[in-house]
Formats: structure tokens, sequence, C-alpha cells
């Protein structure tokens, strides 16, 4: 019998291990894309305003991903011969069959929660802030590098941690705590 | 720890990690995709909604509409409020309009019938299929010579799409354009066409009035401007200047409106007009009545002393006294005849005794009363209604019929045999976007689009004291396969070639809108002088939703005269089918307020949406009073036979304190047969068992015409209504006090 509670126990410790690996590990943090779109090269080493490309993020609860069209803007100029960017499953290649890039989405809230980009980046919040040193990454991810060990997530996109902010840091933005900031109904409406 | 122990701990420690590990993986939303605009549109951002104005077609109030719309599809309506008719408001109808749109039993492509006509057998075509098809058919019959035999019968359009539909039948050779719905007010129209000289329905100023005297009008469901005069009414209770209206509905059956009243008077049904008319008399007998022509007046109604009224309707001659006091006296009254009086077999001669309570009151074309609309006059050919159409068809009259929008099968007595009159129609081409069943009578359906997809424009008739003009716009894309009527009428012309493509050399639609607007503007001083150009008047149209006036046109007093009225009033109290032996019990039907004459019963929103008098949901109920429930033997929920001399339904028995025991009502809208998967096979039609009975002078058809027996079957069921016991048990819900403490109080008080 006490041989069974302790097989329970152990069972029950290793279940939360194994799920928080996953929850911290697992490759969705930084999905693979249809195309190798590289953040560092448009954002750091060109250095692109973030706005540029998602211009809704002022306006809309959406960023927004950047249309073909915009891209195209871009590339039917700059960097032609690169071939990712002529040939297929590129670019160009989307371009021509006239069909979007399903980009798959890195940062996923539920539908319970409602996150306008709008407000946030209006109280001057940098995009940074929740997404990470996006200008030093090929490919967007959520993982974070301490002492060449990759554990800790960029944003964990728990309440806990909204409210954490909605609470504190948000003073360093707007000076006070987000007035309502911790309402059920300021986020779940 | 022995070895075994340790593999153990090993296993139990490495399956649960393997667990947690998937668990986690599971229980994670799957990846969501992020897919962008190709080459987004300019006016969309994603997130971010866009506001179209435009107009709800779900009556013909003609109300103007929001429609929010995101990323290219509608998701909400609200109400315009700038609009002077709804003021922003929307009624449920309104609202549900959206599920018209994305209807999944919309006709989604153009359709021909391959099997039995009524069968439902259709196979699909596309578009320059079908269109050659009926310009084919027009062309054969205008070789023959035959083109009086197009007919073609629509809904009350107004506007733009009316003059294209009309010029093209017109320039096509066929005089036969028809207009018929259920509730299109046409007693109205001809009661106050002889009383007041126009054809046309006067705005009902219910805001300002301090005495409403309704009879059977059930203004806050659906009488003709329901959110306008329930806007309205809001208004008159709690006046400005701090008097409260009050409300006196005459009605055997008490609607949600009269269920507001102050007063309710239940006379006998079909005598309300004579009711009317003993008001009328007292009025003027006890001196309310203070203009020259009082001696006449009283002469015309010498035969409606409320004595003898008193009698006929089963309403006390001191209460006729007292209300003809009341309504001679307040200043402003308003006496309004709705629906139930209206559809009698002598609805009309009620109707005009409302009107003469009006002028005898002097409330024509004051504030508070009576104001006439500035349109001018319709133009009605009463002789050209659905019954005329009907005896053309049976009698081989009619080649083809275009139909749109009207369901005559469903809105007509059996007894008028209008679907065997169908029959006899060798080609029928709809042009509706459902499976109605008029439409499933059909050789070629040539779906159009919904209004949420198309463009128009309508002039509120009734409008409120000056003309509105509303409006319509597409506010997203076509859903289907589907072509604006207009579109579809001047495709038409082109194919039928000749004249009519002479008169009609528009592109589009929204060419011949536009240009139609021009040409109003060009002419219209006050719109000349609200923009510059047109083209910035054509922007502030599509911003606002529409035109009207900022100020209220001036009010203008109408005359009614006691010269040649005496023809249009009876004395007789209405007919009835049915010996009263074999039928005992009245049936008055009315309009369900969700799906008015049956077109809103195939939106899921609105079957869901309980009866505001009832509370019940789906399916059709008869309101019998608990009393004559109790002679029978019958208890709610029992499944009983209505039976009239001329067919029979079945219903649900709910008991209601608020109808007269010797009457019992229905409700109109649903027993559709088609119509769509919320539509068909729930609950049943009361006009299939009604009479055919018209007015003599209208065409109208009676709905509060027969008589019916009920009779229980062995089913009972459980009634599908929110409400649970319409007692108050004990709980102190509703406190309440004696006249005589509450002067007591009162006196306390100051
Ligand atoms: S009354 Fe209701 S259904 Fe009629 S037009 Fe207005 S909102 Fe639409």
């Amino acid at each position: 019998m006490k041989k069974f509670i302790l097989y329970i126990i152990i069972g029950a410790a290793t279940f939360m291990m194994g799920y928080t690996i996953n929850g911290l590990y697992s490759p969705d943090l930084s999905p693979v894309q249809p195309i190798p779109f590289s953040h560092k090269i448009h954002a750091g080493t060109n250095k692109i305003p973030c706005m540029y490309c998602h211009i809704y993020a002022e306006n809309s609860r959406h960023a927004g991903v950047p249309n073909i069209k915009r891209c195209m803007g871009c590339h039917s100029i700059i960097r032609t011969d690169s071939p990712l960017i002529q040939t297929l499953q590129t670019l160009t290649s989307y371009w021509e069959k006239k069909e979007p890039i399903p980009w798959v989405k890195v940062y996923n809230l539920p539908d319970h929660v409602y996150f306008p980009h709008k407000r946030h980046v209006k109280a001057g919040v940098p995009c940074q802030r929740c997404h990470g040193d996006v200008a030093n990454m090929d490919r967007i991810t959520r993982e974070t590098v301490s002492f060449g060990i990759p554990y800790v997530r960029v944003s964990p996109l728990k309440m806990g941690w909204c409210l954490e902010c909605h609470k504190n840091e948000a003073q360093k933005y707007i000076g006070t705590p987000v007035k309502n900031g911790t309402d059920c109904w300021t986020c779940h409406n | 720890m022995k070895r075994r122990d340790f593999l153990k701990i090993l296993g139990v420690g490495g399956v649960g990690t393997g667990l947690g590990y998937f668990f986690g993986k599971a229980s994670k939303p799957p990846a969501a995709e992020l897919i962008p605009y190709l080459n987004p549109p300019v006016d969309v951002i994603p997130g971010v909604a866009n506001w179209y104005p435009s107009l709800c077609t779900q009556c013909s109030a003609g109300c103007g509409i929001h429609v929010r719309v995101m990323e290219g599809r509608a998701k909400k309506i609200e109400g315009n409020p700038l609009h002077p008719i709804n003021k922003g408001k929307l009624c449920a109808r309104g609202q549900a309009s959206l599920q018209a749109l994305y209807n999944p039993d919309r006709i989604k492509k153009p359709l021909k019938r391959r099997g039995d006509r009524g069968k439902g057998d259709f196979e699909e075509i596309t578009w320059e299929e079908g269109l050659s098809i009926l310009s084919k058919n027009l062309l054969s019959l205008s070789e023959k010579g035959e083109a009086d035999k197009l007919y073609l019968l629509t809904s009350q359009i107004r506007g733009s799409l009316n003059k294209l539909l009309n010029s093209f039948m017109v320039s096509y050779g066929s005089p036969n354009y028809l207009q018929y719905e259920l509730f299109q007010n046409k007693n109205l129209l001809y009661a106050n066409q002889v009383t007041m000289g126009v054809n046309a329905i006067p705005h009902y100023d219910i805001a300002n009035t301090k005495y409403l005297l309704s009879f059977g009008a059930d203004f806050s469901s659906t009488w003709i401007s329901p959110v306008s005069y329930s806007y309205a009414y809001g208004q008159m209770r709690q006046g400005e200047d701090g008097i409260r209206g009050k409300l006196v509905q005459i009605e055997p059956r008490l609607s949600l409106t009269g269920a507001n009243a102050d007063e309710w008077v239940p006379a006998k049904p079909g005598t309300e007009g004579v009711l009317a008319l003993a008001i009328a008399y007292a009025i003027v007998e006890d001196g309310y009545y203070k203009g020259p022509d009082a001696a006449s007046w009283k002469a015309l109604l010498s035969e409606y002393s409320p004595k003898d009224a008193a009698v006929v309707t089963e309403v006390a001659e001191g209460r006729i006294r007292e209300i003809a006091k009341e309504f001679g006296q307040t200043r402003p009254s308003l006496a309004i005849g709705g629906e139930n009086l209206a559809r009698y077999e002598n609805g009309m001669s009620g109707l005009v005794a409302v009107n003469i309570l009006n002028h005898l009151a002097g409330n024509i074309g004051i504030r508070g009363g009576v104001i006439p609309n500035s349109n001018g006059s319709r133009t009605i050919d009463f002789k050209n209604n659905i019954a005329a159409f009907a005896t053309a068809a049976s009698a081989s009259k009619v080649k083809t019929l275009l139909v749109y929008d009207t369901n005559p099968v469903f809105t007509t007595p059996k007894a008028m045999k209008t679907e065997e009159s169908l029959r006899n129609i060798p080609f029928i081409a709809s042009f509706s976007s459902f499976m109605d069943e008029t439409t499933a009578m059909a050789d070629l359906i040539l779906p159009a689009h919904t209004s949420l997809e198309d463009w128009g424009d309508d002039f509120a008739d009734p409008s409120v004291g000056y003309p509105v003009a509303t409006l319509m716009q597409p506010a997203v894309s076509s859903f289907f396969n589907t072509m604006g009527l207009g579109d579809i009428i001047l495709s038409l012309a082109k194919g039928v070639g000749g004249r009519v493509k002479d008169k009609m050399p528009w592109n589009g639609f929204s060419d011949y809108l536009k240009d139609a607007w021009k040409e109003k503007y060009s002419k219209d001083k006050d719109m000349l002088a609200s923009a510059l150009t047109f083209d910035e008047f054509w922007n502030q149209l599509l911003t606002r939703g529409g035109w009207w006036p900022a100020e209220q046109a001036k009010v203008k007093a109408v005359a009614v005269s006691p010269k040649g009225i005496e023809a249009h009033i009876s004395k007789a109290s209405s007919r009835f089918e049915g010996e009263e032996k074999g039928f005992p019990l009245y049936l008055t039907t009315y309009a369900h307020s969700s799906y008015l004459d049956g077109r809103g019963a195939n939106l899921p929103w609105l079957q869901e949406l309980p009866d505001p008098m009832t509370s019940v949901v789906w399916g059709s109920w008869i309101e019998v009073n608990p009393m004559t429930a109790k002679k029978l033997g019958i208890k709610e929920g029992d499944t009983v036979t209505v039976e009239s001399p001329f067919g029979k339904v079945t219903a649900h028995v709910y008991l209601y304190p608020g109808i007269r025991p010797d009457t019992v009502s229905m409700p109109i809208g649903q027993g559709h047969s088609a119509f769509g998967r919320y539509a068909k096979d729930t609950g049943s039609n009361p006009i299939e068992i009604l009479p055919f009975m018209e007015d003599p002078e209208t065409g109208e058809i009676a709905l509060n015409s027969t008589r019916v027996r009920i009779s229980r079957t062995t089913e009972s069921e459980k009634m599908v209504k929110i409400e649970g016991s319409t007692k108050e048990l004990g709980r102190n819900i509703v406190q309440t006090i004696s006249p005589e403490e509450f002067k007591r109080m009162n006196k306390e008080v100051s």
C-alpha cells in the first residue's frame, strides 16, 4: 500500500515535470515559417522600424502581418537576385500564384482574451517588451537563452504576467497603474 | 532499495513524464495561422470595423441602419442614429436581418426546374443560361402579341427600383406590375382618401399627443412603423412637459401595445367601427365638437347613439361617453386604427370612423395629432390586387409571372386557391433568395442579392411629416452567386432588346440609381442648397445614409366634411363566416412580432425569440381564455384542432386571460411548408383556414372574418415558454395598495 502511494506521488511529480518541459521547450515556441524570413536582416541589419511592416499596430487591436504587396513593394527592386526571394516556396512565387503566405502564429492568445495592440503601443510599451529582441532573431521565437541554456520564455502570456505589468510596470509608461487594469472586463469582454 | 523497486519507480517516472509532456502538447491551442492580405482594400484595417449606413428591408417602415463590417464580413446591424424614422433604434427583425445574409438555405445559384412543378427538384445553371431562358420567354411572348400577359409581382418596393421595374414593364408593354404583401394598409389608404382626400398614410404624432385612442393598432410590435412609433410612445409617456399621455386600447385580444395601455376595452369582435362612431356621436352630442357643421355631423351620426352601441359592442354607455369626453377634451388627442380593426370584412368603414373621430376632436393637422405627409398622394389602383391576379391566372390570362420577395401562396387563404391558379401559369420565374412557398412553384429561379449586398433607395411612407429618403448601399460584396434585382432587370432589358433596351441604356443598377439621384438633386432646391456639387452630395448620402431636411416642415390642417362620407361607413358589425352554433368562437389573427407575415420565420434568432406577450418560443399556439378552456375541458399545452368552415389546423393551447371568452387568437408567421430548415414544418398557419373575403372597395383580404370551433386531440405537450406562472403566489413581486390608502398617504405627504 505504502509503495502504491509512493508510485502515485512519483507519477504525479514526473507528470508535472513532463508538462513543464513541454511548456518550456516545445518547438511551438519558435515555429518553422513557410518561408525563411529573417527579422534579423530586416529589423536588425537594415533597421526597418517595426511599424513599417506591422502597419496596423497603432490603429487596431491587430498589429497586422504585412500584405504581400508591401513585401513586393521593396523586393521587386531590392535583392531581386537572391535565390530566397526568387525561387519556389519563396516570396515571389506566392506573389505570382496570388496566394497569401500562411504564417504560423507565434504569440497566440485564447479567444476569451481581448488584447488590443493599439492601446499598448499608444501607451508607449516598446514592442520588444513582449516580443523580445526581435532584431536579433532570424526566426521569431519565444525562447531566450540565459547562460547558454535556452529555457526562459520571452513572455509567458499568462494572466498573472499581464496583471503584473498592469499594476506595476505600467507606471513606467503612463505614470500610474492601468486604470481598471485588474478588472475582469478590461480583458475578458 | 531493491533493484525491482528501482526499476518500477523508474518506469512510473518515465511514463509520468511522457504523459505529462504529451498532455501539455495536446492541451495547447493548435498553431494558428496568420493570413495576410495579398493586396489589401484601401478602407480595411483588420480588427477595426467599418460602419456602412444602409436600409432595413425587413418590413416597409424603411428604417435606417448601420452595418458593422470587419474585413469584408457583416457582423452586426444597429440603427442609424441620424435617421429620423428610427433614431438609432432597431427592432428584432432588423437585428436578425443579418441572418438573411448568412442563411444556409439561401439559393446560391440560378436554378432551373427539372422535375414536376412544386416538387422542389431543381438543377443548377449559369447566369448566362438563366437570363437567356427568361429573355427568350419574354421575347416569344411579345412576338405572339401577348406582352400584356406578363405579370410582375413584388413586395412593396419604393424608390428607384420601383421606377426601374415600372419602366421595364411599361416599355415591354404590360400594365400588370402588382405589389402585394399581407400587410400593406390598403384599407387605411382608402379610408384616408375618402375622408382627407389624400391617398397616403399621414404621420401619427404619437410622441406629442396626450391621449391616444388606439383601435387595435399594435404599434409597438408590428403596425406600420413599429420602431418609430415605439420611440414616440416612450416620449408620449415621459413627455418633456411632465404630462404623461394616456393610452386606451380597444381590441378583443390584448396585444403588446394593449398590455401597455392604461385602459383596455375589449369590445365585441367586429363592432369596433360602430364603437368609434358611437364615440363620435357622443362627442358631437355632448358638445365637445365646436365646428359650424356640428348639426350635419349629428344628423349623419344619429344612428349611432351610445345607448344602442352599448348593446352591440358590449361596452357600457357610460364608458363610451367617458372616452368621448376624454378624447374630445384632452388637447391634443389622437385616434389610430390598426390592423385588428382594418382587417375585418368592413374594416375600411371602421378606419373612416377613426378619421371622423380625429376630425371632430380637431386633431388633423396639429402637433400631437395627425400630420399629413408632404409626399403627396399615391396612385393606387385598388382593383389591381392579388385576388384579381389569381382570377386572371385561373382564366389563363397570365402567361409569364415574375415574382420577387412576396409570398402569396403563404399569405392568402387556401379558399382563394392561389396555388392552383399559379399552376395554371405556363412559366414562373422567381428572383427570391429563399425557397419560399411561391418560389417553390417557379420554373426558373434567378436569386437576387439580399439587401446587405445590393444598392437601392427608399422613400419612407409614412414619413414623419417631412420627406425622408434612405440610401441602401452594399455593405459587403455578394456572398454567393447572386445578382441584384436591378441588374437582373437591366440584363433582361438587353436580352429582350428593341424598345425595352432603348429605354434602359444603363450598364448596372448602381449607375441607374446615381442618375436617378442626380436628377432629383438637380430639381430639389433643398438638396441644391445643402451641398456644393453633386459628388459631394452623393458622398454625404453615402456617409449619412440618406437625405432628410434638418427642419420639420410646416404642419397644415386638412378638413374632413360629412359630405359623402355616409357611403363609406356602415352600421352593421363585421361579418363572420360560420354559424354560431357550429363555430362558437371568433378567430382573430395577428402578425407575430418576430415573423410579421411569415417572412421572418427562416431566421433562427427570430425563432428563438420568445413572443413578448405569451413568452412562447417556436411552434404555433392558440390563445384561449381560461374560462372558455375550462368549459371545453382543455388545459394549457393541449393540442387542439382549430376548425373553420374552410379547413382546419392544429395548435397548442395557451391560456390567456387577456382575450375575450368568446374569442380565440392565433399569430401569423409559422406553418411554412417550405422556406428553409428553420421555418419548414414548425407550427401552423391560421391564414389557411380563413375564408376568401375581400373588402369590396380595396381588395384587402379580411383576416378577422371567421368563427371556429376547437376540439381536443389526444396529444398534449409542455409549452416551450420562458414565463413560469402568471400568478404571484404570495411572493410580493407586485405590491399593491388600495386607492383609499393611496389617497391617505398622499395627504400625509403633502
Ligand atoms: S421596423 Fe424593424 S423590420 Fe421594419 S424597417 Fe424598421 S428595423 Fe426593419
